[in-house]
């Protein structure tokens, strides 16, 4: 069902995660996603991963992108699908689907990809699967020297977060 | 907007650390169905903010 670049009005975060999940695709979850998870008490309207940009890996994830409707979001209407060159390259794929925005990123702050961020991961059970999550203080070293109006605004709550966590 | 908070609660960031220890005590899972909660009731929100508008925009005083 083409989405016309408009936002799904059914978005469900959880389920699109656990639809990656199922189709075996290989991805840290990092960004407000990745913080709600570890406990911080923020509401976010996207998934943010960072892929495993193997062949294999990406198969399976224009697979999924494919089974969940997606389409690049865009401010005109021309529907896009997803372009295998994208998901190789080093940018940010940035997409509309039924379950809600999904943003696939090759690198994230200071061009750290999927292998350099695997090191500070947390592994968590969720519908029976393995989710790799970005860890708080990895997600807090990255954002500190953000000049993103969110991101400054998140910071003190992750901070605080981490701190009671840590206290536990 | 403020709100007469213990100090106790609201860290001196302006954090309230009752929200983290609520939410800390909630499973993963726990936290992303409550962020999916809070995300459909945005879009709610913010469509029936959408409507609101066009109901005044439409409305002549006087008509």
């Amino acid at each position: 069902m083409p989405l016309n670049g408009e936002k799904p009005m059914n978005p469900n975060l959880s389920l699109a995660l656990d639809e990656l999940l199922k189709a075996g695709v290989d991805f840290i979850l990092v960004g407000g996603l990745a913080a709600v998870v570890q406990g911080a008490p923020v509401t976010t309207m996207d998934v943010d991963i960072v892929h495993n940009q193997s062949p294999e890996n990406i198969d399976k994830l224009l697979a999924f992108l494919d089974s969940v409707d997606a389409f690049y979001r865009r401010l005109d209407d021309k529907l896009i699908k997803p372009k295998r060159d994208e998901l190789s390259g080093k940018g940010h794929a940035l997409f509309t689907t039924r379950l809600g925005p999904i943003d696939v990123l090759a690198v994230i702050e200071e061009g750290r990809s999927y292998n350099d961020l695997l090191d500070y991961t947390v592994k968590i059970d969720f519908r029976g699967h393995t989710l790799r999550v970005l860890d708080l203080k990895m997600l807090i070293d990255l954002k500190k020297n953000s000049t993103d109006l969110k991101d400054k605004q998140r910071l003190p709550v992750l901070k605080a977060t981490l701190r009671q966590l840590e206290e536990k | 907007m403020t709100k007469d908070r213990d100090d106790k609660i609201v860290n001196e960031s302006g954090v309230d650390e009752s929200l983290i220890a609520a939410f800390i005590r909630m499973s993963p899972e726990e936290r992303l169905l409550a962020n999916d909660r809070m995300v459909q009731t945005i879009l709610e929100l913010r469509d029936a903010f959408k409507r609101r508008k066009t109901d005044e925009s439409e409305f002549k005083p006087g008509s």
